[in-house]
């Protein structure tokens, strides 16, 4: 046994000192490794793929050398929200990969482990997938958010329901932490707008049965319903079950943030989404002729399906906001610092709409816009109905 | 009052739903005493051959529902032939590595397949929307699901009760040696169940693809389930598996109706206190 | 002395003997530790991931101490490890920084917990303690996961501070200090292992593994050992969760989750029960061949490992390390076996 031992320690290190992929082969100086740390694998692995995609046209647009260095992008695998892992990759991307620039971690729980890492080794980073308030800012001053902040997608609905006449809202958000949030953000907005709360439920995580919590929101009956899930077979199913228990035949409004209508799974949801109004910074049909190129662009070159969600957009704005700010540096060392002061404070035109970053702690200001789901020319779209501008992230 | 109707039947449908999902691994692992948790994978295939069928070829959704029984059945036997032939005589570890290792890799051939994201699963016309029964307005699939269960529950028992085939599986299951020796084809019977089994777990998941979504990684999300209603029904027996399954699905749904709170909960102490109390399972023989 | 005096002195040595000789360390578990502690000599080495291979060998190994020793199956291990790491995470919350004491508080809570689990499934066997394991395993992750004011919930226990171990060795973003403070608590825990499994509290779980009725009827304490198994095995996990906590100043409910239950189970299954090192060498394994199959194909690496299990189970039947062991024992049938840890013939 001792023998056998020993001869799988020793495999062991051998396998291990042999596999070690690019590791420290001496740096260019005009080099900038970018790290990509996104789920490609698993439930969510459509987001990763959805960010490679994005970024392949965008480095077929504008090339691969920016500020007259050049790129190299530097992929992992975060597996999903699995902050174990998501911490550990940084770090391997950041010491020994030695990566100047990172888009990723997605999701909150890996963004926050990943935080006091970047911090320290003062690696510029991008949430391009993460929601939550205060993950950008004091604790980690070298990051810019291209995605949302909660209370941006979850407020507005309040006001925009009471001005339509549904005073009494429903509100069913997913139990956990992000659901927390949306619901405490809704209801207060909704007292703002002197709104009624026709009740709350929170709707575990694992919940593949609906029909309880449905005949709930029937007995209350609410003129709208308010949802937040995530994307998933959460979103999928409660806009299926809304649908075939009548709720929404009886009348009731069905509205909720973009996360269960996003376009990457509502073919899933069919035509139960039809009439749904979500609250989101981006869809496919804004009608401006940089997202008409952009769309038109991406499918070419990457296929219909899937389809465009808001998580492309806010790879793609990273990538234009990275090439920008190093354009800016070009001929010199990469400075994050400087990176970073160029950024912040700056405004972009995006395919979604203008968005800029706030001076102080990173976070992004962007028009939210409400829509509505309907078919057109034969495909479920979310149809831009209002305009709300330059919305802030509190 | 007719609100608690209306739960009481949404939960009575769930309930005939986790009977159909997980009365294919009460069949194989009672009958068989193999730990088979590829039946999940069985599951997620019929759900896919159900989508295929009906969106690529055009076939009507219950003309569907033959030909996923039958090709889960044939791919269950390749897949017992070829592989689980040889691990019936180790133990219970062994095998929940094997099929687990299985598991995964039925989650690469559907992503590799039909792609990773969730199928876009329509029922047709005369199944959807909701009907007015007995003053009550309940939705049609469901009612749907409850008939088919039902018959599902009626046939599988009278089949293993009542027919010639029953006594032969019974008799091969209690005592395999003796059941050759009276010159019954134990091979044949065993590989018969094993391709029922396997069915029976397609035609669940096409089944209930409409109710709990279909993307690749389905196995893993229900795997909990099944595990959970065929231990608390107990092993191997029909009549265990309905009564567990009604008991859960009704428990989950008047739970989440009258304390939302602890929702997600009710499923498991419920499990975790029947087990406690009837380790064998509700129905279960001591063996 | 007289003669029975001598006869049970003469017993008694000979049982101190067989201990002894049991419990004596061979030169290839030390090379073996050896090897570990010298992978932080080896060029490139990913540091961080070794320390989280050292975690996952130590609760791989404390999953051995129940399903191996005891033959106790269990589906929800994952809860004793997560207590442990939230201990540690509130600990590093509120001010309680210092390392190694917040482990020790982690290990008895976690032992506590781990003993009380043990009183109530004591007479519960086989498929029925799958599920009741499994099914607290999801109610307390259940419990944590929602309670988002009081755990952080997916987000994580905020405000998570560890101090540097003996106020010098901070946790750096190598993962030097994870790698050294991992392995040299594994390592000792695993001496402690080593101990408990060599005594004859070990020897009585083995005997309980195999033959119940017989060990009633020597009189063994057949019952409170499932809880004191339960304490040991919980004890370890907690240990482990601990460390992970320190070692990434973070801790959520997926310390928790059934995902981790699972996966603890398929990696001790993989390096082989019954033998304290098999949880270490199947975290070897598992974990640096997933990451491999994870970089070389991200989308479809759930078959390649599927595959591997597929594999283990095919060809290495009972583990990776027994069926080595035995192909040893078939090149060299004529060396002198030392007293193994199976039950001896009756």
């Amino acid at each position: 046994m001792k023998i056998a031992l020993s001869l799988l320690a020793a495999v062991s290190v051998v396998v291990l000192s042999g596999f070690n992929p690019s590791g420290s082969s001496a740096q260019a100086q005009d080099t900038v490794k970018i790290g990509i740390l996104q789920s490609y694998s698993g439930i969510t692995s459509l987001g990763g793929q959805q960010t490679d995609s994005t970024i392949k046209l965008f480095m077929k647009k504008y090339g691969d050398t920016a500020g007259g260095k050049k790129i190299e992008l530097v992929r992992r695998d975060t597996t999903g929200p699995n902050p174990e892992v998501a911490k550990r990759l940084v770090q391997e991307v950041v010491t020994r990969e030695k990566v100047q620039l990172l888009i990723g971690p997605d999701f909150t729980p890996n963004t926050l482990a990943a935080a006091p890492i970047l911090m320290e080794a003062k690696v510029p980073s991008f949430v391009t997938g993460a929601a939550t308030t205060g993950i950008v800012g004091e604790k980690s001053k070298y990051s810019t958010r291209t995605f949302f902040a909660v209370p941006q997608l979850c407020k507005p609905l309040a006001a925009y329901a009471v001005k339509n006449g549904w005073k009494r809202v429903f509100v069913a958000v997913a139990d956990f932490a992000p659901g927390h949030d949306c619901e405490k953000y809704f209801i207060e907005a909704l007292k703002e707008a002197s709104g009624t709360l026709a009740g709350n439920l929170r709707i575990p995580v694992s919940n593949p049965e609906f029909s309880g919590y449905m005949q709930r929101i029937r007995d209350a009956k609410p003129d709208a319903l308010f949802i937040f899930m995530p994307i998933g077979e959460l979103s999928i199913g409660i806009l299926r079950a809304v649908n075939d228990s009548g709720l929404k035949a009886s009348g009731i409004k069905i509205m909720g943030t973009g996360d269960i209508t996003d376009e990457t799974y509502i073919d899933a949801v069919g035509d139960a989404a039809l009439g749904t109004i979500t609250t989101g910074i981006y869809s496919t049909q804004h009608d401006s002729a940089l997202n008409k190129e952009f769309v038109k662009d991406y499918v070419a070159l990457n296929g219909a399906k899937p389809r465009i969600g808001w998580g492309a957009i806010a790879t793609w704005d990273a990538m234009r906001m990275t090439y920008d700010a190093l354009n800016a540096q070009a001929g010199a060392k990469f400075d994050p610092e400087k990176f970073v002061s160029y950024i912040h404070g700056r405004s972009f035109e995006s395919p979604r709409g203008p968005i800029t970053i706030d001076k102080t702690n990173g976070d992004i200001v962007q028009n939210i816009y409400i829509r509505r789901v309907d078919k057109v020319n034969g495909v479920l779209e979310n149809v831009e109905i209002e305009t709300l501008k330059n919305v802030g992230f509190k | 009052m007719s609100s608690i109707l209306t739960v009481l039947f949404n939960g009575i449908a769930y309930g005939f739903l986790l009977f159909i999902m997980s009365v294919g691994l009460s069949v194989t692992l009672g009958m068989m005493n193999f730990v088979n948790l590829a039946q999940a994978s069985f599951s997620m295939f019929g759900g896919y051959v159900m989508v295929t069928a009906m969106q690529s070829f055009g076939v009507p959704f219950l003309a569907s529902l033959p030909i996923v029984f039958i090709v889960i059945g044939a791919l269950s036997i390749v897949v017992e032939r070829l592989i689980f032939r040889h691990f019936y005589n180790t133990d219970d570890l062994t095998q929940v590595l094997l099929t687990i290792g299985l598991v995964f890799m039925s989650i690469a051939i559907a992503t590799y397949f039909w792609g990773g994201t969730y199928q876009r699963i329509d029922m047709p016309s005369w199944l959807t929307g909701q009907r007015a029964v007995l003053g009550l307005t309940l939705e049609t699939y469901r009612i749907f699901l409850i008939a088919i269960g039902a018959a599902m529950a009626i046939i599988l028992v009278l089949g293993l009760e009542r027919t010639q085939l029953g006594a032969m599986v019974r008799a091969c299951v209690d005592n395999r040696r003796v059941a050759g020796a009276c010159g019954l084809n134990t091979d044949l019977i065993f590989a018969l169940t094993f391709a029922i089994g396997g069915g029976l777990a397609g035609l669940g998941g096409a089944l209930s693809a409409n109710l709990l979504g279909l993307d690749p990684n389905f196995p893993l999300r229900y795997l909990v389930y099944l595990l959970i209603i065929v231990s608390v029904g107990g092993m191997g027996t029909i009549s265990g598996t309905l009564i567990a399954g009604l008991a859960l699905g009704i428990a989950d749904v008047m739970g989440k109706y009258y304390f939302p709170q602890f929702g997600g909960f009710v499923i498991y102490v419920l499990t975790v206190a029947c087990m406690l109390w009837r380790p064998h399972g509700l129905l279960g023989r001591q063996t | 002395m007289s003669a029975l005096e001598r006869l049970t002195s003469d017993h008694a040595k000979a049982a101190t003997g067989y201990f002894a000789l049991l419990a004596r360390w061979n030169i290839w578990e030390v090379l073996f530790w050896l090897a570990l502690a010298g992978m932080y000599f080896v060029p490139n080495v990913d540091l961080v991931l070794m320390s989280q291979i050292f975690i996952w060998g130590l609760f791989a190994m404390s999953l051995d101490i129940l399903l191996g020793y005891r033959g106790i199956p269990s589906l929800g291990h994952a809860a004793f490890f997560g207590v442990g790491a939230y201990v540690a995470g509130y600990c590093g919350k509120f001010g309680w920084t210092e390392p190694i004491s917040a482990l020790v508080l982690a290990m008895a809570i976690a032992a506590i917990v781990g003993w009380l689990t043990g009183k109530l499934v004591q007479r519960v066997t086989g498929v029925g303690l799958l599920m009741v394991t499994l099914g607290l395993n999801l109610i307390l992750y259940d419990l944590v996961h929602r309670s988002t004011d009081l755990t952080g919930g997916d987000d994580g226990l905020q405000g998570v501070t560890i101090a540097p171990v003996f106020g010098l060795f901070r946790f750096d973003i190598f993962g030097r200090t994870a790698f050294w403070y991992a392995l040299i608590m594994a390592f000792l825990l695993f001496a402690v292992a080593r101990a408990v499994v060599k005594s004859p509290f070990g020897l009585a779980l083995l005997g309980a593994r195999e033959n119940p009725r017989r060990m009633i009827m020597l009189g063994a304490p057949v019952e409170g050992d499932v809880s004191r198994a339960f304490a040991l095995g919980a004890a370890l996990a907690g240990a482990a969760g601990a460390l992970l906590t320190q070692t990434t100043q973070f801790v959520s409910p997926n310390t928790l989750s059934f995902q981790r239950s699972a996966d603890v189970l398929v990696i001790l299954i993989i390096g082989g029960t019954g033998r304290l090192y098999g949880g270490f060498v199947g975290a070897l394994v598992f974990l640096i061949l997933r990451d491999w199959l994870a970089a070389i194909s991200p989308v479809y690496w759930y078959f390649w490992i599927g595959l591997l299990l597929v594999i283990v189970v095919s060809f290495f039947r009972k583990g990776l390390l027994p069926s080595v062991e035995a192909l040893i024992n078939r090149w060299k049938p004529s060396k002198a076996e030392e007293p193994s840890q199976r039950v001896p013939p009756a």
